[in-house]
């Protein structure tokens, strides 16, 4: 059998682009993938290759994703149980022969025409961290499709901040909070968030400027912008919505109503 | 034994404007505690306001400021900054930082005389500021014109070096909401920030200054706003609402002409006038002051600052004193004539002549051997016990209601520069105020020196001093 399996010492960002690339010029009908993490430092890819050069009958590929510190291997042909199989058998070898490595296991299989992108790829590598070591993880595209949208809280009041993001929290949302205006400018070109639910009266900045600066950031898709504040003076509300926020809602709030409202807002 | 009778007598009469005050102040911590300002803070109830910001070569601060009043909690409001002929850049820093335009044909409805217009400015990215520039005129003048320009029936009139707390301006308009028929004007609390963490135009974490003049100024305001104007509000004989920051009626800031040009104590003017046109044309009135509506002010930090604004100060206590001196001990004054008025001219303007000659007599009398020096001790003890106590009163006041400073030893320190303040600082004020006497019948009108320091200037110094 021909073994194509190459080493790739670079950049994080690459291993995905090869393991993509790898997925798409692959013939086969199906095409298995599998991203172990061992404990420790030290990956033992050597292991993992000859395991895999003993037995398997495909023209794998792996990978050493430097971000994640996983072994990424790509098993063209194989079938979801198929590649179950595999893990279970690599993971029974890497028990036996690298004492104290704990592999970590996320596997999936992906047919011709549902090939991931590299964004799923990089995930399927994170999840690969996280999980149990007891079993192995089968990672599903739906996965994907569920991803959380990312709210950004910003409120002054402690209280209301913490209410907020347990009840976004509780709807699957991904949530993050700041104190005041600098804070959320800061923090919303860093995490990227999906909405920024905001009270106007902020320290710092505040009110028509502060929405002015969220939607002068240099983002690929800037944040939805949803008003959640005491000021109920028409006039305000009138110049909110000229200036483009979403939506708007007064204080105090039907959680329902606002829980609505975002849904609405983000699908 | 004059000296003796006026020093027991006024003993007397700050103890029982203290006591006063003490007896508002369980309302006050109430008021200030269980009210629920964020509510009102949106409410379309709220009536609109204006804020007046006169400034004069205030460069250095200027940005910080506006951007700090900008973000008040307050429904509706407007800033009006009256660049007052400054020569420095003022207005050019301010134009730059808001992409202010020139608005055309703007419509002032002109009701009090002031100095010629520039221009005003203008940006529809912050609807509610302005920026009027005019020509120089002092801060009466300034104030005057912002009058003309602004839109709403509330003003306001803040130093464009003060920082306001942010719920400052809504708990006033709060006082004002409950009586809004009587209430003419009123009075913040201003307090020292000298020595606090400023960040983002906002008063972060609260400290004592750490140079000696700011110091004994915080001691000295403190006594003056809690333990007397609150007693003196309560019977409606308030002769000052700090310039710093105070709200008024527009109407009745018209109806009395506006602001007083061309001499220092344009506060305590345009007070005594309200008092005078209400009194006069037998209204009934309310002039109230609001302690839990804080403004933070930069004080002097050195000798000569502090002494020419002093100065300054003697000299308008005197002039206003003179040219009201019509209200002086007349009935139809009511608590303004009869107290307050009195008050002020016995123990405020003439205070150091009394301190002079008392202290000349008692000295007599010891040399001339008409008494012995333990009784001269024993009454300069008692007075300064006395006086101590006074202070002493204001820091429990402070600690009952508001709790500002919550480090111990920042109320140490307080304990022991409220002492420290009648051996030199207390005597120093006494030679000011004679000296602001003496300018005054040199006919002397200056303003004198104010520097102004950066807000974050200072709080790099802090910051390194720590």
């Amino acid at each position: 059998m021909p073994n194509t399996a190459t080493l790739q010492r670079e950049a994080a960002v690459n291993v995905y682009r090869s393991v993509e690339q790898g997925l798409k010029e692959t013939g086969a009908e199906t095409c298995g993938l599998m991203f172990i993490h061992c404990a420790g430092n030290s990956q033992p890819e050597q292991q993992v290759r000859t395991h895999l050069e003993q037995t398997s009958g495909t023209a794998f590929q792996v990978w050493k994703d430097g971000a994640t510190q996983a072994i990424a291997v790509l098993l063209p042909g194989l079938s979801l149980d198929e590649v179950h199989y595999e893990g279970l058998r690599i993971k029974h070898e890497l028990q036996e022969t690298v004492p104290g490595a704990d592999p970590q296991i996320t596997l999936a299989s992906f047919p011709e025409g549902e090939r991931p992108s590299k964004a799923t790829i990089q995930h399927m590598a994170e999840s690969s961290k996280l999980i149990d070591s007891s079993e192995i993880h089968i990672y599903t595209l739906d996965n994907t499709a569920d991803e959380p949208e990312r709210i950004l809280i910003v409120d002054n009041d402690p209280t209301v901040r913490e209410f907020l993001q347990l009840r976004l929290k509780m709807q699957g949302y991904e949530t993050y909070e700041a104190v005041d205006g600098l804070a959320a400018l800061e923090l919303i070109e860093k995490v990227t968030p999906d909405l920024v639910l905001t009270e106007l009266n902020l320290y710092g900045i505040d009110g028509l400027p502060f929405i002015h600066h969220i939607q002068n950031l240099e983002m690929e898709q800037p944040p939805k912008i949803v008003v959640l504040t005491e000021q109920r003076v028409e006039q305000t509300i009138s110049q909110c919505f000229r200036s483009g926020v979403d939506d708007y809602m007064t204080k105090p709030f039907s959680p329902v109503e606002l829980d609505a409202r975002i849904r609405r807002c983000l699908h | 034994m004059v000296a003796i009778y006026y020093v027991v007598f006024v003993n007397t009469l700050y103890f029982s404007i203290l006591a006063l005050s003490f007896r508002n102040i369980w309302t006050i911590f109430r008021r200030s505690h269980y009210s629920k300002y964020n509510t009102l803070s949106g409410s379309e109830l709220v009536p609109s306001v204006s804020l007046l910001v006169p400034a004069y070569n205030e460069e250095l601060t200027i940005i910080e400021n506006v951007n700090c009043l900008m973000t008040l909690n307050y429904p509706t409001y407007e800033v009006i900054v009256v660049n007052d002929g400054s020569s420095d850049a003022t207005l050019n820093i301010l134009l730059k930082e808001y992409r202010l335009k020139p608005v055309p044909n703007t419509k002032i409805r002109g009701k009090i005389a002031c100095q010629k217009i520039r221009g005003i400015y203008h940006n529809p990215e912050f609807p509610d500021l302005y920026v009027i520039d005019k020509e120089n005129g002092g801060k009466a003048d300034s104030l005057n014109a912002g009058i003309n320009l602004s839109h709403y029936p509330l003003i306001s009139s803040i130093d464009a070096d003060s920082l306001l707390e942010k719920d400052a301006l809504i708990r006033m308009a709060r006082m004002y909401m409950e009586n809004p028929e009587e209430t003419v004007a009123i009075g913040g609390d201003v307090r020292i920030a000298n020595g606090c963490k400023i960040e983002n135009g906002a008063v972060q974490d609260v400290s004592l200054p750490r140079k000696i003049w700011p110091m004994f100024q915080s001691i000295e305001y403190l006594k003056a706003f809690l333990g007397g104007r609150i007693g003196w509000s309560h019977m409606n004989g308030l002769i000052i609402v700090s310039g710093a920051f105070g709200m008024f009626r527009k109407d009745a800031v018209i109806a009395v002409g506006g602001y007083r040009d061309g001499y220092p104590g344009e506060d305590m003017n345009i007070i005594i006038k309200l008092h005078r046109y209400m009194l006069e044309n037998k209204l009934k009135y309310r002039i109230a002051f609001c302690p839990e509506a804080v403004c933070w002010t930069q004080a002097p930090d050195s000798y000569r600052i502090l002494s020419s604004q002093r100065k300054r100060w003697g000299r308008g206590n005197l002039k206003n004193m003179i040219e009201n001196r019509g209200m002086l001990f007349n009935p139809k004054y009511k608590v303004m004539g009869m107290v307050t008025m009195p008050y002020n001219v016995l123990f405020e303007a003439l205070n150091p002549y009394f301190r002079i000659t008392g202290l000349l007599a008692l000295a007599g009398y010891v040399l001339l051997d008409m008494t012995q020096w333990p009784i001269l001790v024993l009454f300069g003890l008692l007075n300064f016990v006395s006086g101590y106590l006074l202070s002493v009163g204001a820091l429990v006041l402070e600690e009952i209601a508001f709790k500002r400073y919550n480090k111990l030893s920042d109320l140490v320190k307080m304990l022991v520069y409220s002492a420290l303040k009648f051996v030199g600082y207390h005597q120093l004020g006494v030679l000011w105020r004679l000296q602001g006497h003496v300018q005054f019948m040199q006919n002397n009108n200056s303003w004198g020196t104010m520097t102004r320091q950066s807000w974050s200037e200072d709080e790099k110094k802090t910051s390194e001093a720590a």
